[in-house]
């Protein structure tokens, strides 16, 4: 089995750290504010002082809703053909922090609001020089994982 | 501030109009709104106009510039107002203020657009620091599949079915069918509306608006001059705009917080309709008609309870029960909205003013809802924009 190289789809988003995925964001240590991606500065209105941080957040969260992407989506995303219909969800971590992402599963059918998910890194195509390009995704856990 | 009366108002029927440009489409609407309000281009003091993205405007979103222009150039000031979706409810309200505040007595408020084919990416920009396209990018979530994730969240917490969603498309069509303005004028059953493609579950082709061409204009004035042509005008009590609150949960981007008090809701929606009601002196519940921006129908059901027009969980119930046509206790989008229009982005604002100029004037025909006096109208767009204005009259 050949193994493909794999790069990210956008460089500083994410990362695999010794404590498994991380999505790399930053975090107000005035007002406690989680920021994805990293921000410069805290846009919190009721923050006294922009006291800026990086900040790791994953593994867990919950799924606050999702939905499933049953047609090509326009540009700039992309996909492998044929295409099939990828599922997304809204996640909220429990640093605090609510996510877009992919949806990791089989059956895009079988999610479930509320469901406890966990975060994976894994590749959404094959770009022309055959590397397979990487996101992030959340995974529900399997039960009696959490 | 004076009081502001719409004076008169025109459309462009919407539809795809391959061989009209978006300058002619607006020169119809303008004429029209002109004729209506019995006044000549020459005494149009100024021009606040919707910036087009996809059309016209020399590149630059100067579509106010064209539409003078096109109408012939008398040297007026004129305000290309940008607001991604809400920019034609931004043009209305930089008219009600230029009206109210004094500056002008007449003004032309106006918003076309020509709109591409199929799916429309939502960000203009290819570039990685810009959050939209980076979560089109990294994700994928074009904004029908937004709309499905906000409506899932709402089918787990009230129960909302697929035929609930459904009766909102049945009930915009049996509507919007008496409507020659609008591009889709038949009938739907609501096996029709279950049976259209799935777009993004549980949302089918017929429960998201498509896109479209189209052009409205209106002639606003002071009350000085709105009764010398006038026995009956139409007054434009508020309007507003808003943007979104920085904790209200509404995934944009890649994150945003999760909200600590509240639901989650298009914060800055609730932020000019309230506004536009309470300078309006108006209660959520003295609202006779609403025209409101349903890109889906999951916002007939989710707008009404946000705003306070009905209790949270109550909306699927007043759909059933036929509340929401013109007949109805709240009657929602008479013209037939944007499921029987097409979304020309930012014609819509304009659009809706018209509508609600029509209704107070009795002049809706099938669609009309009856002896309504108090009309209010929203629109949504792009960067966390709304706005919103309270007709009466
Ligand atoms: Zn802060």
């Amino acid at each position: 089995m050949t193994t493909h190289e794999r790069i990210p789809v956008m460089e500083g988003l994410f990362a695999e750290t010794a404590e498994g995925p991380r999505l790399l964001g930053s975090r107000c240590q005035t007002c406690s504010t989680p920021y994805f991606p990293r921000s410069a500065v805290c846009h919190n209105p009721d923050c006294g002082e922009s006291r800026m941080e990086n900040a790791d957040f994953g593994p867990r969260g919950r799924l606050w809703s999702c939905a499933i992407q049953n047609y090509p989506p326009p540009l700039p995303a992309r996909y492998e053909e044929p295409y099939i219909p990828y599922a997304v969800g809204v996640v909220d971590l429990d640093e605090g922090l609510r996510v877009v992402a992919r949806m990791s599963v089989d059956d895009p059918d079988s999610l479930e609001l509320d469901a406890e998910v966990e975060l994976t890194i894994e590749p959404i195509y094959r770009d022309d020089e055959g590397r397979d390009v990487t996101t992030w995704k959340f995974k529900p856990l399997q039960p009696g994982r959490s | 501030m004076r009081d502001v009366a719409v004076l008169g108002a025109g459309m462009h029927p919407w539809g795809k109009f391959a061989d009209r440009s978006v300058t002619a489409m607006c020169r119809v609407a303008t004429e029209a709104a002109l004729a209506d309000a019995g006044v000549a281009w020459r005494d149009v003091e100024a021009v606040a106009a919707a910036s087009s993205r996809f059309s016209g405007g020399k590149g630059w979103g100067l579509n106010g510039n064209d539409v003078v222009e096109e109408m012939g150039s008398t040297g007026i000031p004129v305000y290309n107002l940008s607001a991604g979706c809400a920019a034609g409810g931004n043009a209305f309200n930089i008219g009600w203020l230029l009206v109210a505040s004094g500056a002008h007595d007449c003004v032309l408020v106006v918003g076309g657009e020509k709109m591409p084919k199929g799916f429309i990416q939502t960000s203009g920009l290819e570039e990685d620091t810009d959050p939209e396209h980076l979560r089109q990018l990294c994700v994928g979530m074009p904004g029908p599949t937004f709309w499905a994730a906000l409506c899932r969240r709402r089918m787990k917490d009230f129960g909302t079915s697929e035929e609930d969603l459904a009766r909102i498309a049945v009930k915009a069509h049996r509507i919007g069918k008496h409507n020659t303005n609008a591009r889709f004028r038949q009938e739907f059953t609501m096996e029709d509306v279950l049976g259209s493609a799935m777009v993004s579950y549980p949302l089918h082709l017929y429960e998201i608006c498509p896109v479209s061409d189209g052009a409205a204009a209106v002639v606003i004035c002071s009350a000085d001059v709105a009764r010398k042509r006038t026995t009956r005008p139409v007054w434009a009590a508020s309007s507003s705009v808003a943007t979104a609150r920085f904790d209200d949960g509404l995934p944009r981007g890649l994150g945003t917080v999760v909200p600590q008090a509240g639901p989650t809701c298009h914060s800055e929606a609730s932020l000019a309709v309230g506004k536009a009601l309470e300078s309006a002196a108006v209660a959520p519940t003295e609202l006779d008609l609403v025209e409101l921006q349903d890109n889906t129908v999951f916002y007939e059901l989710a707008f009404p309870e946000d705003w306070g027009l009905c209790q949270p969980g109550e909306a699927e119930r007043l759909v059933e029960k036929g509340e929401t046509l013109p007949t109805g206790k709240l009657p929602i989008n008479p013209s037939g909205g944007f499921l029987c229009f097409g979304e020309a982005t930012t014609a819509m604002g304009v659009f809706q003013i018209c509508e609600l100029t029509w209704q107070l004037r009795e002049q809706a025909g099938a669609r009309q809802v009856p002896g309504a006096k108090i009309a209010l109208a929203q629109t949504l767009g792009l960067g966390g924009n709304a706005t919103a204005a309270v007709l009466k009259n």
